[in-house]
């Protein structure tokens, strides 16, 4: 007799209010007392899903079931009140809050006045933490906690809420390699008390280290569940990355000429002090499209700050034409001919309160052409500079006076590259360049981006979207852990080895 | 669409008054005066005469220029309240400098200057240590208070009339628009400073980026932008323009040319300034209207007390209600900012 499933979902629809379509009818069940792996590329619906399941968000269609019977979750509190709870990439603690104060959060009592029972709460975490044979220091603010130890917490403040489903969003993102081997004894030994663990995450040699069964998720469609002992990195590789035919672009033979940009062993902080870039070394030639693929957030954005000059360099070069830049600022890069397509449209390639013609000359403000005597701006300059990108771009916008915001998001990124382009640069570095981008203004920017290249431009591409780098890119890194797992040439290599590179996990054939 | 981004705050900032000045109309009903006569009174003291005319515009002065302090500083993202004890000491720059020298320009550049400097401590405070500008400014200005009223006490105490300090030589005295009323060329510097705000602001390379940084400052960054050299900027401009409100004050307001005793002349101008700039929703040109309202009101308070018998504290309450009912989107607006930050 088949065994009823602890969890079952069921033609799962997600539709964002924007329209976006995240996922497209999902059927996933787990087994009691299984680790559960959940894998996908970022945009697959991962972590969507799960959120449906934990009650924070509603699905749009499809149906829930958790020991075989139906449920509706109107809030994580439903979720949690089924024995269902999640522990989020980005953890949710009050920072100046000690372990013990953040783990009975929400449940001290009801009642403004009511007594907190700190001592009756302390017996029963210690009880958990002998358990679980691990110890986190109860009375210490979590912010003056590692990473790891605050993992933990949260973990332990779902299962001081009696869930017997426990499902971590990313949770080795964060982790160093030692505290990630910790958290999977923890794993194993809430899998030996009979919990269900649900691990979300892209890291295919984690996957096939935990996990009991794996379920892949492409582009918020169900791919298939598989046995983690009959699976191969391989084969999960190829599940996770499989392509769809997609509109190619016009991209005409090219040699490169001299190498423009060229990194040599750059090490890079991320914003928590941990190592995002180690040692990486390449070079961009004009003429040259250098992609780099890899999930989010192992060090992409790192990489670019550092090029860009936004974020400061531990150790290494950066040589622009010959020239050291390690050290310079936006505004000398920019002199010097970098052009710069940030990934983040919103908060920081274009001021939105800002007009339109006020945004053509952010990071060239200072040139010559725009600035007249007493420093002040040549305004009727300004605005030629910005009804010419407004024309040669086909940017809809309603006028050079209208404020940013009124652009939609795929003129506002056009608007982006026609300033960056306006530079008249020697290396465009373009990240995520099409991020949320409609599909005709994604289909312009990527052709743009060709022409730069046939006009001998030096062109560094990084982008979460596969499809873009394979399309685009001449030479193609895979970025891993701060890494580059490879670099290949993409019509060389087969989907599978990307899938297994982006993975973490380098063929040798 | 240019029309538009006009229009709306200037219908919003109309509304507002309305609604405060409805709201104070209920108090002064429910307190026993008729808010039809209280109101008349104000209007006609402060309008109905050319000497009214003259006070309401006097009375703006100082305000117009502790705003622009305000402004410059919210245009940068910086909530800078320090225009107050800024005030003080353009006040007592002027006088000790025109003593030294009788001449007008020795003054209002003294102000200027020391205006300049002193919001410089609370620059370098936020930029370099991290310390808020409210925190900072609101501190700075009780240094400013205790300093200045030690001068004004001490050393600088008028020997001939205990009530104020020593006075601004004739000679430096900034000459009256109109014979026997309080409006002097203060009134025409004050316009010219808003209108250099505005140039400045907007038409220079230093304001661009000032407002880049204001408005976004990750952006700013991006753009080549040194955010930290921008806010040290908006705090020397507003320095600046509070400090020329002390030394015009001084310089420009019969009868006293002087600080009086416990700083009563100069005192409260700068906290004036932030309702004056967000009713004129931090815009230079706006602040001009927006100052001269409030001028109206302080220059009809006057008549509201001696023709309509409202008492002075009455008249403080129904001034106070028109602000915050004013000032409620604009600061609607600065907290939505700073809560999203």
């Amino acid at each position: 007799m088949e065994e009823v499933p602890i969890i079952k979902m069921k033609g799962i629809v997600k539709i964002y209010s924007d329209g976006t379509k995240a996922l497209k009818g999902v059927d996933f069940s787990v087994k009691k007392g299984e680790i559960h792996g959940l894998l996908g590329e970022n945009g697959a619906g991962k972590t969507t899903l799960m959120k449906i399941l934990s009650g924070m968000l509603h699905p749009t269609e499809g149906k829930i079931y958790v020991n075989g019977s139906e449920v509706t979750f109107k809030s994580p509190a439903d979720a949690l009140a089924k024995g269902i709870g999640m522990v989020h990439q980005h953890f949710t603690l009050v920072d100046v809050f000690d372990a013990l104060h953040n783990i009975i959060l929400g449940m001290e009592g009801h009642g403004a006045f009511s007594k907190i029972d700190v001592e009756r709460a302390k017996e029963k975490l210690q009880k958990l933490m002998d358990e679980l044979n691990f110890q986190v220091p109860l009375e210490v603010p979590v912010e003056n906690l590692p990473v790891g130890v605050q993992q933990r917490i949260e973990i332990l403040k779902m299962l001081y809420r009696d869930v017997d489903v426990l499902i971590l969003d990313e949770p080795t993102a964060v982790l160093t390699p030692i505290e990630v081997k910790e958290l999977f004894d923890v794993l194993r030994t809430l899998k030996n008390q009979g919990k269900t663990i649900i691990f979300i995450s892209h890291k295919l040699r984690e996957v096939m280290e935990i996990t009991d069964r794996v379920t892949v998720l492409r582009k918020g469609e169900l791919i298939g569940t598989v046995n983690t002992s009959e699976a191969t990195p391989q084969l999960l590789a190829r599940m996770m990355v499989g392509r769809d035919v997609v509109l190619r672009v016009e991209k005409p033979p090219k040699v490169p000429g001299e190498p423009i940009l060229k990194v040599e062993d750059l090490w890079v902080k991320g914003d928590r002090g941990e190592d995002a870039v180690k040692g990486l070394s390449f070079e961009v030639r004009a003429g040259e499209i250098f992609g780099i693929a890899g999930v989010e957030g192992n060090g992409q954005t790192e990489l670019i700050e550092a090029i860009t000059g936004l974020r400061k360099v531990e150790k290494g070069k950066i040589i622009l034409n010959g020239k050291v830049i390690t050290t310079k600022s936006p505004k000398d890069l920019y002199n010097l001919g970098v052009a710069h397509i940030p990934e983040d449209r919103i908060n920081m390639g274009l001021i939105l309160e800002m007009s339109v013609a006020e945004n053509t000359i952010l990071g060239l403000h200072w040139r010559e052409k725009f600035v007249g005597p007493l420093n002040s701006i040549r305004w009727k300059n300004v605005k030629e500079h910005a009804k010419r990108l407004v024309e040669n771009f086909e940017i809809v916008a309603p006028g050079v006076d209208s404020p940013a915001k009124s652009l939609s998001g795929g003129n506002q990124q056009k608007l982006i590259v026609a300033r960056e382009v306006s530079k008249e640069p020697l290396l465009i570095v373009a990240s995520q360049p099409t991020r949320g981008v409609d599909v005709a203004s994604t289909e312009y920017i990527r052709n743009y981006l060709i022409k730069l290249r046939n006009e001998d431009k030096a062109v560094l591409l990084v982008s979460a979207d596969l499809d873009e780098v394979l399309q685009l890119s001449d030479r193609m890194a895979i970025m891993y852990e701060g890494q580059f797992v490879g670099i290949v040439k993409p019509e060389e290599v087969t989907e599978e080895q990307i899938g297994l590179m982006m993975g973490g996990i380098k063929d040798e054939n | 669409m240019k029309i538009d981004t006009l229009v709306k705050p200037l219908m919003e900032s109309i509304v507002a008054i309305t609604i405060g000045v409805l709201i104070g109309a209920i108090v002064l009903t429910f307190s026993g005066f008729s808010p039809i006569e209280a109101y008349k009174a104000l209007l006609d003291g402060a309008l109905g005469s050319t000497y009214g005319i003259a006070m309401t515009l006097s009375s703006a002065t100082p305000i117009i220029l502790t705003a622009l302090t305000f402004a410059i500083s919210a245009r940068t993202g910086i909530f800078n309240i320090g225009a107050e004890g800024t005030v003080y000491f353009g006040a007592i720059a002027a006088i000790i400098l025109t003593n030294v020298v009788g001449n007008p320009l020795v003054g209002l550049l003294g102000g200027i200057l020391l205006g300049a400097l002193w919001s410089l401590p609370a620059a370098f405070l936020k930029v370099y240590r991290g310390v808020h500008e409210v925190i900072s400014t609101i501190m700075f200005n009780w240094i400013a208070f205790y300093t200045v009223l030690y001068f004004v006490l001490g050393p600088l105490a008028n020997p001939n009339d205990p009530n104020k300090t020593i006075e601004i030589p004739t000679s430096a005295r900034l000459p009256l628009l109109m014979k026997g009323s309080e409006l002097s060329w203060a009134f025409i510097i004050a316009i010219l400073a808003a209108v250099i705000s505005y140039y400045i602001l907007w038409h220079t390379v230093l304001g661009y980026e000032l407002r880049a940084s204001g408005y976004n400052e990750r952006a700013a960054r991006y753009a080549g932008i040194n955010p930290k050299r921008a806010i040290i900027w908006s705090f020397i401009l507003g320095g600046l323009m509070s400090g020329l409100a002390g030394a015009t004050e001084v310089m420009g307001r019969p009868p006293s040319y002087a600080i009086s005793q416990g700083m009563a002349n100069i005192h409260g101008y700068g906290f004036d300034g932030i309702g004056v700039s967000l009713v004129g929703r931090n815009h230079p040109i706006g602040i001009i209207f927006s100052g001269i309202f409030f001028g109206i009101l302080k220059a009809g308070a006057t008549a509201m007390q001696i023709e309509a018998g409202v008492p002075l504290e009455m008249v403080k309450v129904v001034q106070g209600i028109i602000v915050v009912a004013v000032a409620v989107p604009g600061l609607w607006d600065l907290i939505k900012k700073v809560v999203r930050r």
